[in-house]
């Protein structure tokens, strides 16, 4: 029994003439696994996330949270989750230490636990030096991060993070990534949005790929990678004759695709890279062409993405 | 109930840490009745020294059946209405005069010269050749200003009465001639009469310094009498204290818009305690507010507000007829910007037909029945009651009828804002 459950939701912004944000869709999540919504701006993961935060209400579909109705049982469901925003929603004339206070009582607690706590997120995110700054002299990605502490106080059985990365450097991008594989370790299932491939591959268990409201593939990486076949790329550049070669690699045995030439750089997609490599060096000498470069890349979310849309995730 | 003061004390501090607000919230309404205050001078119970003024009347006077204009003044300045203002010495010799304000003696020496009258009467401008000028001498302490101007501004708008008597007179000559009078005995005469009987209007008329302390619908059964500037920042006051409610109310708006409502939504804490921080925070807000201007105007303005009972009543009443207010004008609107549109214009208009920019004291007659529309207005009348004396008895009414306005207020504002938010 999946911990959180998502059947036929549906939700319309200003009908009826106004967008469908979501649109049948159903999906679970496992107790303890890091389930990632993937897909490019607009294509509803805010609006599943506030669904299953009580803030909107679908127009049909039940979502159902550790049991609980997210619509008609709503004062358990916000007892279990820990909400991060997409938008920072902090108070900026705060300090750190004082908007997680302030969270920390809206969540119940109080007086020497809640203390307590706050220094132990203070540490998690790495703020303890800069507590009793206001948050308007916080960097961006200080503030993220205090963004998701404010979500931790009150030990949320289920974290919902909200494209918790957009805009910061790589090191706080880092510490995040980090950071909420730390807090699923100790237990938290984490419900994760974001439209960086790389960083769904890299935390999820299990991604879920949306588009224009509507979800697309749901499964594990691997799962969703062999959608478009257990094929390796290999990415060449060619020092002269790329169009020629291209053509001719086009009816060698075991190529399945090969890219239009562009600067002298093309891809070829085969099931065989180990066998296909050595042909490739020979007919381009052959051709007395040089191959200056040459990398493979395993199939990824982005070749899924394309495979099942036909359009590039970063439109 | 903790919730509720977390989301309220939040609030209340955003606000206590905004300086523009600040200014709005206290200096202004304390700047302009401090101004208007000293513009109008004291009233009975404000805590100066009477000034010490030295008169000598040297005016000769304009000939038999015409009072003389020295002695009109000299009237005025001993006159019981400026007995607790001024303590006037009379005295024979100008340079005796000056020598007591030298020798610190007296404030201000006012000297009348002997041909004040006659220059009055003389012919008015237009009138053939320029009359002869009269100049009275105002000889003060330099190192004094309130008390001489005190008296420079009593002396001014009695010979400003004086000088219309004295165009009086003109015109009537000039009347005179069109009617045929050609007798120049008898035109001079009817001149005098003419001015004669237009300085005893004036005369009766106080002068507007007078005026402006002397309440118009003074209660007959007291003696107490507020001064200008606790008249003044009544007013002020409750009018600000809009402003006051205004800004913390308008947070609602502000929090929907930078996602901390929408986030405060996914926290356990229910909508309504959420909300009900957001009113708790629009009174605090103001109840401080107007304790801190009471007490300044207590202070620091002289002002005596009444008997304590009735005037903490009547405080916790505007507060929350303030809060009210806020809340009310901010449950309508869409943006921030539309808010503060919205509830500067109604206040406006509230506080004009409240009477509010007005002073306690020159409240009657009619307007003290149109302002009851407004809760304001009854606030209004609720405090003057107090400032004349008034006690329990007096405020009951104000009290009962400003709080039927506030409850309605806070079930459309929470009729507005769960609709939208719950
Ligand atoms: N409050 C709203 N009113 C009207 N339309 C909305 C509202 N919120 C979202 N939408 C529309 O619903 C659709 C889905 O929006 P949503 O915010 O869920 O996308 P998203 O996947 O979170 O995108 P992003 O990556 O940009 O955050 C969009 O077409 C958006 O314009
Ligand atoms: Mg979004």
């Amino acid at each position: 029994m999946d911990a959180i459950v998502v059947e036929g939701l549906r939700k319309q912004f200003d009908p009826p003439k106004g967008p469908v944000a979501v649109d049948d869709v159903s999906f679970g999540i496992r107790e303890g696994e890091i389930f990632s919504l993937l897909g490019p701006n607009g294509a509803g993961k805010t609006t599943i996330i506030s669904i299953l935060s009580c803030l909107l209400r679908p127009d049909a579909g039940e979502a159902r949270v550790g049991g609980f109705s997210v619509t008609r049982e709503s004062d358990e469901v916000k007892r279990l989750i820990g909400v991060v925003p997409q938008e920072i929603a902090l108070y900026e004339e705060l300090s750190g230490r004082e908007n997680l206070l302030f969270w920390g009582r809206m969540y119940g607690l109080n007086g020497p636990a809640l203390n307590k706590r706050v220094d132990e997120v203070l540490d998690w995110i790495g703020l303890v030096d800069r507590q009793t700054d206001r948050l308007e002299k916080y960097s961006g990605g200080m503030k993220r991060r205090v963004n998701i502490g404010a979500a931790l106080l009150h030990n949320p059985r289920f974290l919902y993070l909200d494209e918790p990365t957009v805009g910061i450097d790589p090191q706080s991008r880092r510490s995040i990534l980090d950071g909420v594989k730390n807090f699923n370790a100790a237990g938290v299932t984490v419900l994760y949005t974001t439209h960086y491939m790389e960083e769904a591959q890299e935390i999820s268990d299990r991604i879920a790929i949306m588009d224009r409201g509507a979800m697309i593939a749901v499964g594990a990486q691997d799962e969703l990678v062999r959608l478009v076949g257990e094929r390796t790329r290999i990415n060449l550049a060619l020092d002269r004759n790329a169009d020629i070669l291209a053509e001719r690699w086009r009816d060698l045995a075991g190529v399945s695709t090969v890219s239009e030439p562009e600067d002298g750089r093309l891809w070829v997609l085969t099931d065989d890279a180990n066998s296909l490599m050595p042909r490739l060096f020979d007919s381009a000498q052959t051709a007395e062409a040089r191959i200056t470069e040459i990398n493979l890349a395993e199939p990824n979310l982005e070749m899924v993405f394309l495979h099942l849309t036909g359009r590039a995730l970063r439109d | 109930m903790l919730r509720v003061l977390n989301i309220a004390w939040k609030d209340v501090r955003h606000v206590y840490r905004d300086i523009a607000v600040l200014v709005m919230m206290f200096a202004a309404p304390l700047a302009l009745a401090g101004a208007l205050g000293a513009a109008f001078g004291s009233g009975d119970n404000f805590s100066i020294a009477a000034v010490k003024t030295v008169v000598v009347d040297q005016d000769e006077g304009a000939g038999a059946g015409v009072p003389a204009a020295g002695a009109t003044l000299t009237a005025s300045l001993t006159g019981p209405d400026m007995a607790d203002l001024l303590v006037v010495t009379q005295m024979d010799d100008p340079e005796a005069a000056r020598a007591a304000v030298d020798d610190s003696e007296a404030a201000v020496a006012v000297i009348i010269p002997s041909n004040l009258s006659s220059a009055l009467m003389s012919a008015g401008p237009g009138d053939g050749p320029a009359g002869p000028t009269a100049d009275i001498q105002l000889y003060k302490d330099p190192a004094l200003s309130v008390g001489p101007s005190i008296v420079a501004a009593v002396t001014e708008s009695v010979i400003q009465s004086l000088n219309g008597a004295r165009a009086a007179g003109a015109t009537a000559a000039r009347l005179g001639l069109s009617l045929g009078l050609t007798d120049t005995d008898s035109l001079s005469a009817l001149a005098s009469q003419a001015a004669a009987a237009y300085a005893q209007t004036a005369q009766t008329e106080p002068p507007v310094v007078l005026e402006a302390r002397g309440p118009v619908v003074a209660s007959a059964e007291t003696e107490k009498r507020p001064n200008v500037a606790s008249q003044v920042l009544v007013g002020m006051m409750l009018f600000f204290m809009l402003f006051g409610a205004a800004t913390p109310a308008r947070s609602v708006l502000d929090e929907h818009r930078q996602g901390t409502l929408p986030r405060l939504f996914t926290t356990p804490t229910p909508r309504s305690l959420i909300l009900g921080g957001k009113y708790v925070a629009v009174f605090l807000v103001v109840l401080i507010q107007a304790a801190v201007l009471l007490l300044v105007g207590r202070f620091l303005m002289g002002a005596d507000w009444g008997e304590p009972g009735p005037v903490v009543v009547l405080t916790l009443c505007s507060a929350l007829v303030a809060a009210s207010l806020g809340l009310v004008t901010v449950s309508f609107a869409k943006t921030p910007g539309q808010a503060g549109a919205v509830s500067s214009a109604i206040f406006v208009f509230l506080g004009l037909i409240s009477g509010n920019f007005m002073g306690t004291a020159n409240i009657g007659g009619t307007f003290a029945v149109v302002r009851r529309v407004s809760p304001l207005g009854w606030l209004m009348e609720g405090w003057s009651d107090l400032l004349y004396g008034g006690s329990w008895s007096n405020i009951v009414l104000p009290v009962a009828a400003a709080m039927s306005f506030t409850v309605v207020l806070f079930a459309v504002s929470t009729f507005f804002f769960r609709r939208r938010y719950a």
